[in-house]
């Protein structure tokens, strides 16, 4: 009865495991099979994107991509443009509105291939990436400010670098002079000062803003673990809650708090501005066709005659690596480290990802390092496994009082149970380990989970051999025998080698169990392995190369405390040969 | 309204026992029994939050969980009225 039960439950298991999966998989670990599908362009298809968003971020529609190379080619040639030349970003400031709408991420490729180009963040309004900051002020009173058009005026040959700043001006005809120096650091923060000098007769009023204006066409995915969207810190706190769809609904949401940053990110990049020492309002808004802003008005200002009013914004736009955003925090712009989404569970996935980076600059290769992580796990585990087969060890003295046990009450599983602990007790051993040391290793497994999705330091990390990107799946598929046949097996098919090691490994551990489980769990387990290699498949390898080390540890260890324990050894074979033989008996 | 809030407040208990029943009928079905004590820790943290409530009861089956290890004890282990 109790075992047609499990076996039931099994089926059940084993059916929502196949259905399920395919599904579950999408929604805990999406993936975009290619970086973007290849679609005709025709007229129709342009208006809806293909497929989902990645994990990169980045246009998908492939007519957008092509238009967006088209669109970047004229808008960058048409001159007009202030270069900018940093060790962290290169690109240029639009003289026409004084905009930074042309920058690329010069530390991060934009695919896994080396040749391949830097990533771009910002690209010039009206291209279909478009993402662009820009800084200006509101006009009261009729005061002619400086509009969209507008085009300012740069020093000759002027290039922007961390020791050169640039300074752009523009004169209205009633005498005021309105000024923006930018400057740039070492990494991915712009200092915006936006000066009115008034030389007329009478005072002004000004109301300074800056924003952040995207598309959500390039936006990377956001799940249900890791936020892509419109993102800030308020009054010290970082709100994750908002998407661009409740944007696009509400029109506009307006934050209450001090913003002490406000823009938008995707899962490895982020714009996004910081006022500086001023108090002031901040909107997320939607303009329509998927255009989306984050805006900064500060306090309006009044301008006596012959004096002068500034404001300064920081305007950082870049990839969110975890040193360079807790520098910047670190520097007094609250909570900015948050930026990345570590989500509730922070305080143990940043000790064990702060432990991956050291081991990482220890030996300089990921995977590597995901392994010695591994090592460190199991030799923090191996005292458990040890008291483990000590106790094994204690139980064979009493050994006959637990036959004993098991024939008097071989008909009342529960009291038989019940017997057995007493009598552990009263000798004072237990060879189960308890289920905390399982519950122990959870947290690693999710931190580590956790990491290959969101931290930029794993993007791209090669292990050896064919892994070139320990963030994304194994890309070697056993079904197109390693890509010499010329097909995408489907994705639920696309067993890696990386995922067969895993079953294999798994496979080999569950053999060296001591078998204390009736048959039905037995079934379950000579399963299980095989399952799990279909279920790991589509996860970073990264997951799997942790998995595999796990497994061959274990395998190890095992090995080494039975020779350490031979009689256990021999007890194990001769208790697996009992147990075939009752259950061939049983047939 | 009253009714109401008494449901409020039982939601969290209901949570610690759904965890617990969808681990038991879940996870701990196909794997092998590693249980030190009985009752077995899931079984423990339902019987605690009913007669404890969630926080008193919570509290317990992670007293429970903790020592739930090589180091900890073992057998007969109900639990305290």
């Amino acid at each position: 009865m109790e075992n047609q039960r499990n076996i039931i439950l099994a089926v059940l298991l084993t059916a929502l495991v196949l259905f399920g999966w395919e599904a579950g998989v999408g929604y805990f670990y999406p993936q975009a099979k290619t970086p973007t599908q290849v679609v005709a362009a025709g007229g129709a298809e342009k208006a809806s994107s293909p497929t989902k968003p990645t994990r990169e971020g980045g246009l998908r529609d492939a007519a957008d991509v092509a238009l967006e190379r088209k669109d970047l080619q004229t808008e960058l040639a048409s001159g007009g443009r202030v270069r900018i030349a940093a060790p962290g970003l290169s690109g240029s400031i639009n003289l026409t509105g004084a905009v930074v709408d042309d920058l690329v991420i010069n530390r991060h490729r934009e695919t896994v291939e080396k040749d391949s180009g830097p990533v771009r963040i910002f690209s010039p309004a009206g291209t279909p990436a478009q993402q662009f900051a820009q800084v200006g002020w509101v006009g009261e009173g009729g005061l002619a400010a400086p509009t969209a058009s507008t085009v300012w005026t740069a020093p000759a040959n002027a290039t922007l670098t961390p020791g050169t700043p640039v300074t752009l001006t523009w004169s209205n005809p009633t005498g005021q002079r309105f000024v923006i120096t930018y400057s740039i650091d070492e990494n991915y923060m712009i200092s915006a000062v936006q000066t009115v000098e008034n030389a007329g007769g009478a005072p002004v009023v000004v109301k300074p803003f800056a924003l952040v204006n995207r598309t959500e066409k390039t936006a990377s995915l956001d799940t249900w673990n890791v936020h892509s969207g419109p993102i800030g810190a308020f009054d010290g706190s970082v709100t994750f809650g908002n998407d661009y769809s409740d944007v696009a609904e509400a029109g506009t949401i307006t934050e209450a708090g001090k913003a002490d940053w406000i823009g938008f990110t995707d899962i490895y990049w982020m714009s996004a501005l910081i006022p500086v020492n001023a108090k002031a309002e901040s909107t997320f808004r939607s303009l329509g066709n998927q255009i989306f802003r984050a805006d900064v008005v500060y306090d309006q200002k009044v301008v006596q005659p012959r004096t002068r009013q500034s404001v300064t914004t920081k305007i950082f736009a870049g990839a969110k690596e975890h040193t360079v955003l807790d520098a910047y925090e670190k520097q007094g712009i609250a909570n900015f480290g948050l930026a990345i989404d570590w989500g509730w569970f922070r305080w143990f996935e940043k000790p064990i990802f702060w432990l991956l980076t050291k081991l990482f600059s220890l030996v300089g290769n990921f995977g590597v390092a995901i392994i010695l992580l591994t090592a460190i796990v199991r030799g923090i585990m191996f005292p458990v496994a040890q008291r483990g087969f000590a106790s094994m060890a204690a139980m064979r003295a009493i050994q006959p009082k637990m036959k004993a046990i098991q024939e008097r009450y071989k008909d009342d599983k529960q009291k038989q149970q019940q017997e057995i602990m007493a009598l552990y007790k009263q000798e004072k051993v237990n060879p189960l380990a308890g289920c905390l040391p399982m519950f122990l290793q959870i947290p690693v497994f999710f931190a580590l989970y956790k990491t290959l999705i969101l931290a930029i330091e794993m993007r791209h990390q090669p292990f050896v051999l064919w892994i070139k990107d320990l963030s994304a799946p194994d890309p070697l598929h056993i079904l197109n025998l390693f890509g010499l046949l010329p097909f995408d097996p489907p994705s639920f098919l696309a067993i890696g080698v990386l995922a067969l090691l895993l079953g294999v490994t798994m496979y080999l551990q569950f053999q060296l169990n001591p078998a204390q489980m009736d048959p039905a769990q037995q079934q379950i387990f000579k399963l299980m392995p095989w399952f799990m290699m279909f279920i790991m498949a589509p996860f970073a390898s990264g997951l799997l190369v942790y998995w595999i080390t796990s497994n061959i540890l274990t395998i190890a260890q095992q090995s080494y405390l039975y020779s350490r324990h031979p009689q256990l050894k021999a007890q194990a074979e001769k208790d697996a040969q009992d147990k075939k033989r009752s259950a061939a008996r049983a047939k | 309204m009253k009714r109401f809030l008494a449901f409020l407040v039982s939601l969290p208990g209901l949570a610690i026992i759904g965890v617990a029943r969808l681990w038991q009928i879940g996870p701990s079905a196909i794997m092998p029994p590693t249980c030190r004590y009985t009752p077995s820790c899931s079984q423990y943290a339902i019987l605690a939050v009913r007669k404890h409530g969630a926080i008193k009861g919570g509290l317990l089956a992670l007293w429970r969980l903790l020592r739930c290890q090589p180091w900890g004890g073992h057998g007969h282990d109900p639990v305290p009225d």
